[in-house]
């Protein structure tokens, strides 16, 4: 019996100090924010920079912790079931709508709060020097041997994958695609074991400089800052061709609204800070600000182009 | 050259530079250390701190990181018998039956020793032929890293100990456990029940800290129950010597084979560490001529310890090169290398060497200044940590549960991890009462998803024909290599077949 009534107060103890802790919540931030990590590579990158800036504008700690697992899955679960409080956020991306098609998790977009969409990083299809002069070659090639023009990507449903299903779509041709992992596209290129490959342009910048790989179109409606060299399929007469990965920052739905008003604040502070602008030239993205509600139409516009995409490739679950 | 190299030291010989490097050492010997902490995570906490500094401050202190966490990870490995990251796995069998024998600071002694010599001299091979190494690199498709792959399998055949088919079931278990969760390839997913936490997998640090640490914790703790461990602990004088001159004559010959083939797995992208060391580990057993000392393999051999950790740390240097030339990192920590690269400007890629080449030699100079930084400190520290095996074990254990909890949470943040970690460990516990081997688990939880992937990559190129597998010479040369192994071994399975057969029909008549 004792050590029940121990254990009790111990519960009761704990109950008044976790609520003492959302009452004493009126002005936020009052305590640290958690920033949730979906990926690493670049993404990570840029999300353990915005935490470090949101930190300054916010006036309380911002913990970026990575949570990596099923394409982004794992991450958008945990912010799903934690408390809509502003308190813990996502440094989120496409993937919110991949991961819903393809199945992996039973919740869309919409569980989500958009608080502000940060940066954009724009693919482009590279090929080795010397092969392909241009996309209308490229083109020429696979019309004719439909089935024959080996294709990099990440894997099946990644957006790499998506992304070349729109640029061949949109050229009319058929080809074969190589799931090969992550990050390995240069070395499948140099090597000639694979024919083009659709990847971010920092992993073929270095190559294209020195001659021995071309990168020969971005799917952005504009040039790529840094590199503004490479055409965009829009230029090259296709029109249709509009993909990005965006990447920003949300909630869980139902957050209040002046803690996402809060964020928002920091995040557009951020956006145009010269601390930002330098870490986007040396990574290789662009900043492209937009705030919670020019970002929630963005999410919806992309979520309904993905989920058909991914129905006409049959990857829709 | 001359140029570049005297701008690239003016860029760390700085008073920032040492103090970085000091720091990034400490930081990753006792993360690479510490059982259920790993050097990537090290790596991870120190990348928001480098933003702010000058990039060779920066940069010398995430690479001083990488090199005290591949030393440290011997550490565990040696002294408590749980690796303290997986490229230290091989190191367990004869490093810890070392300890036993009241030999820890030899073995510790000898790990720093060779893991220094391995990890320059594998510098001093990137730095001379980058260009060539690159270019060799590249010709490992997805065919030849199979072969590769399968190859390192073939090392079960030495990890097994007595016997080959517990330690194929034992590889098997591994290869099984890694299909769980998302398949890249196909963005299938596979036995997760529909479960989303379950779409992480397996994760191989927090299945490794299971198997090798909560056997232990457990057999310690029934120990202290059956009160037998009043009358086995004998702490007595734990020795401080450490191997002198005489030692790195005898086994010099070693250290440089298992060098070259550590700087060659690290060149290739994908393989890494834990490969290098494995196949280290059952080169040292087959070149040795002479039977007896063959037999003491897995019993405390110090060639045990020597081999493996000369491999995975040449590694550091051959890593470099797709880091550096190509832009691939090699595995999660050289990952966390290409961030902070990236954020201080240093774009990895033929042209690095061309454009920024002061930025390519500060990076060496960081790695030599690193190595002979970890040198130090380990040497003076052995004197120290060996003084942990006069704790009882049964409090050592305690604190080694915390540690392993914490430490497979904080891997991937999830609470999943820490449900895995003590899963894998009773399962482990019941592998060593029906007599597994624990380590070739290990193995196949390592190459389970290189093995899988790259053969599917494989086949997806060709079409479906297996001919791709024998259409280059360096996928032949490791099938052969793989031959070669298995008859060995089932001649030497024969020839122990008839002599228990001889004895018995001897003792039958």
């Amino acid at each position: 019996m004792k050590i029940v009534k121990k254990i009790s107060s111990i519960l009761v103890a704990m109950s008044l100090l976790l609520g003492s802790n959302s009452f004493a919540a009126d002005k936020f931030p009052s305590k640290y924010v958690e920033m949730t990590v979906l990926f690493g590579g670049t993404a990570k990158s840029v999300g353990q920079l915005v935490a470090k800036g949101l930190e300054k504008n916010l006036g309380a700690t911002v913990v970026p912790v990575s949570r990596p697992g099923g394409g982004g899955a794992v991450g958008y679960k945990y912010i799903q079931s934690r408390p809509a409080s502003g308190y813990d956020i996502v440094w989120n991306s496409n993937s919110v709508s991949t991961t819903f098609h393809g199945g992996k998790v039973p919740f869309n977009f919409k569980t989500f709060a958009p608080i502000a969409a940060m940066s954009i990083e724009v693919p482009v299809l590279a090929v080795k020097a010397g092969s392909f002069k241009d996309i209308n070659e490229l083109a020429a090639y696979a019309k004719k041997n439909p089935g024959k023009l080996k294709v990099g990507i990440s894997g099946k449903g990644a957006f790499t994958h998506l992304t070349s299903a729109i640029i061949f779509d949109a050229l009319g041709v058929k080809v074969n695609y190589i799931s090969y992992g992550k990050g390995k596209a240069p070395t499948e290129l140099l090597a000639g074991r694979i024919d083009a490959a659709v990847q971010w342009p920092g992993q073929f910048r270095s190559f294209d400089k020195a001659g021995q790989l071309k990168m020969l179109a971005a799917t952005s409606p504009k040039r790529i800052a840094s590199d503004p060299g490479v055409p965009t399929m829009q230029e090259l007469g296709y029109k249709k061709v509009d993909v990005t990965m965006w990447r920003g920052l949300a909630a869980k739905k139902g957050t209040p609204k002046d803690h996402i008003k809060a964020i928002e604040a920091a995040a557009k502070t951020y956006a145009s800070s010269p601390e930002f602008i330098a870490a986007s030239k040396k990574i290789g993205f662009e900043i492209n600000y937009l705030d919670s509600k020019a970002f929630g139409k963005k999410i919806a516009a992309d979520d309904k182009k993905i989920g058909q995409l991914m129905k006409n490739l049959g990857l829709k679950k | 050259m001359i140029e570049n190299l005297i701008a690239a030291f003016h860029m760390t010989a700085t008073l920032e530079v040492f103090f970085a490097v000091c720091l990034g050492s400490f930081a990753g010997i006792i993360f690479g250390a510490i059982p259920g902490l790993t050097y990537s995570m090290a790596l991870a906490l120190m990348l928001p701190f480098t933003f702010t500094m000058e990039p060779a401050t920066g940069i010398s202190l995430l690479l001083a990181t990488y090199i005290g966490g591949m030393t440290g990870g011997s550490i565990s490995a040696i002294l408590i018998g749980i690796p303290g990251t997986p490229s230290a796995a091989a190191t367990v069998a004869d490093g810890y039956a070392l300890a036993k024998k009241g030999e820890a600071s030899i073995a510790l002694g000898a790990a720093v020793i060779v893991s220094t010599i391995g990890g320059l001299i594998s510098l001093i091979i990137m730095i001379l032929l980058v260009d060539f190494i690159s270019k060799f690199a590249i010709k490992f498709g997805p065919a030849e890293i199979f072969m590769l792959v399968l190859f390192g399998f073939s090392t079960i055949c030495g990890l097994a100990e007595r016997s080959l088919f517990r330690g194929l079931v034992a590889g098997v278990l591994g290869l099984m456990l890694m299909t769980i969760g998302i398949d890249e390839l196909e963005g299938v997913q596979r036995f997760t029940f529909g479960n989303v936490q379950m779409l992480q997998g397996v994760n191989l640090l927090v299945a490794m800290i299971g198997l090798f640490a909560v056997p232990h914790i457990l057999e310690v703790f029934l120990q202290r129950i059956n009160k037998e461990d009043k009358v086995n602990f004998d702490v007595g004088e734990v020795k401080t010597t450490l191997p002198g001159f005489q030692f790195i004559k005898k086994y010099f010959n070693l250290v440089l084979r298992c060098t070259g083939l550590g700087t060659s797995i690290g060149a290739i992208p994908g393989s890494g560490g834990p490969i290098a060391a494995f196949l280290a580990y059952s080169h040292a057993k087959n070149s040795e001529k002479d039977p007896k000392e063959k037999d003491t393999f897995g019993k405390g051999n110090i060639a045990g310890v020597v081999a493996p950790e000369a491999a995975n740390n040449a590694v550091t240097g051959g890593a470099m090169v797709p880091l550096l030339s190509l832009g691939i990192p090699g595995d999660p920590a050289t990952a966390i290398i290409l961030g902070g690269l990236l954020i201080h400007g240093i774009v990895p890629g033929p042209m690095l060497f061309i454009e920024n080449a002061p930025a390519v030699y500060s990076i060496y100079f960081a790695i030599v200044a690193a190595y002979i930084v970890v040198f130090i400190f380990q040497v003076n520290f052995i004197k120290y940590i060996v003084k942990i095996l006069k704790v009882q074990p049964h409090h050592l254990a305690c604190a080694i549960l915390i540690m392993v909890v914490v430490g497979s949470y904080v891997i991937r943040n999830s609470f999943l991890d820490i449900y895995i970690m003590i899963l894998m460990g009773l399962f482990g516990y019941f592998l060593n009462r029906i007599k597994i081997p624990i380590t070739p688990v290990v193995l196949g939880l390592v190459l389970g998803e290189a093995i899988e992937s790259n053969y599917r990559t494989a086949m997806s190129l060709s079409s479906g024909e297996i001919s791709i597998f024998f259409s280059s010479i360096v996928s032949v040369l490791f099938f052969l290599l793989i031959i070669l192994t298995i008859a060995l071994q089932v001649k030497k399975r024969i020839l122990e077949i008839r002599k228990q057969k001889n004895q018995f029909d001897k003792g039958a008549a």
